[in-house]
């Protein structure tokens, strides 16, 4: 995790770093155990094939989660996620290589705290896009103090 | 055997705008903490009470898409009432779906307030729309759920707009 951005220090085209995450079928099984989530699909290599699949595959709200943390991991500890939204294009296996990474479309300030929009996209080691997605985040303002409530 | 579509499809058109609510009782760090170990996102906000109020809070939050992740809250069903692909027969927000398969297609969130560890949660979910398609492998539902999470004062955490292909 970075120390963070401030509201002054970003502007539109500034990059968010970006994030690597290879997905484990430990992984998997843990992330499937934590959510309740009983389907085969994540767990079971026979089961995966049937549907035409090479490999189990990475749940879909982890491909959100993936990207959720590189964009807080780069805003830093101040930051509050207001907005977030994704959407699964690919599926993505365990062992891939999977690069979250984006950048910076907007910002505004909203009454006294500074909102900041990004564009984020999380591709495989092919350069295949698995998941786009979108994001607002209140970062603190260098001349605004006490911005202490949020997600 | 394939689901009659138009049936299926009038059947959850008729819900949309209603809305079912199911507490979810008080939220544990420690399972939201499982989720960010899972996740590998080791953010202090998650675990150390003194950081997480260095950072504003008022002490560990949950990962953002916690709530949103979590597929079921209550003991579900035994094994042999999974269906064959594991999952449990669908029912959202009070429609039931038998012998459709749904795929999560993402999610729209917003956050209002954290969760905090002992949360009281309140889960309202309503369908918003409903959508029959033709595609080239079949027919097919676009379905969007609206999910809100209320703490015990009604007051609005989070929601999200979920959009499921129903196949």
């Amino acid at each position: 995790m970075s120390a963070g951005v401030s509201f002054e220090e970003v502007a539109p085209g500034a990059a968010i770093t970006p994030l690597v995450k290879r997905p484990t079928n430990v992984q998997l099984f843990r992330f499937s155990a934590v959510t309740w989530n009983a389907h085969r699909i994540h767990y079971d290599t026979a089961y995966a094939h049937t549907e035409g699949y090479p490999d189990v595959l990475v749940q879909s709200h982890l491909h959100g989660c993936f990207l959720v943390q590189a964009v807080l991991d780069w805003a830093g500890p101040r930051a509050r996620l207001r907005r977030f939204s994704w959407q699964n294009r690919r599926f993505a296996l365990p062992g891939d290589v999977l690069t979250c990474s984006g950048k910076v479309t907007a910002t505004e300030v909203h009454d006294t705290v500074g909102l900041v929009t990004c564009e984020l996209e999380e591709r495989n080691q092919d350069g295949e896009l698995c998941a786009p997605g979108w994001a607002t985040i209140e970062l603190p303002r260098a001349t605004v103090m006490g911005n202490d409530h949020g997600a | 055997m394939a689901p009659d579509w138009h049936a299926l499809h009038g059947s959850v058109k008729e819900h949309v705008g209603r809305s079912t609510r199911q507490r979810l009782g008080p939220m544990s760090a420690a399972q939201f903490q499982r989720f960010a170990v899972a996740v590998g996102d080791l953010n202090p906000r998650y675990f150390d009470p003194e950081a997480a109020r260095e950072q504003g809070f008022p002490g560990v939050v949950a990962p953002p898409l916690y709530l949103t992740s979590v597929l079921g809250w209550q003991a579900g069903p035994a094994e042999d009432e999974l269906r064959p692909d594991g999952a449990e027969s669908e029912v959202m927000a009070g429609v039931p779906l038998e012998g459709v398969r749904l795929m999560g297609a993402g999610q729209e969130v917003e956050l209002s307030h954290p969760v905090c560890d002992g949360t009281d949660v309140t889960l309202e979910v309503s369908v918003d729309d409903v959508e029959l398609k033709h595609g080239g492998s079949g027919q097919f539902l676009i379905l969007r759920l609206l999910r809100r999470y209320l703490d015990d004062r009604g007051t609005e955490l989070m929601r999200c707009r979920e959009t499921f292909i129903a196949r």
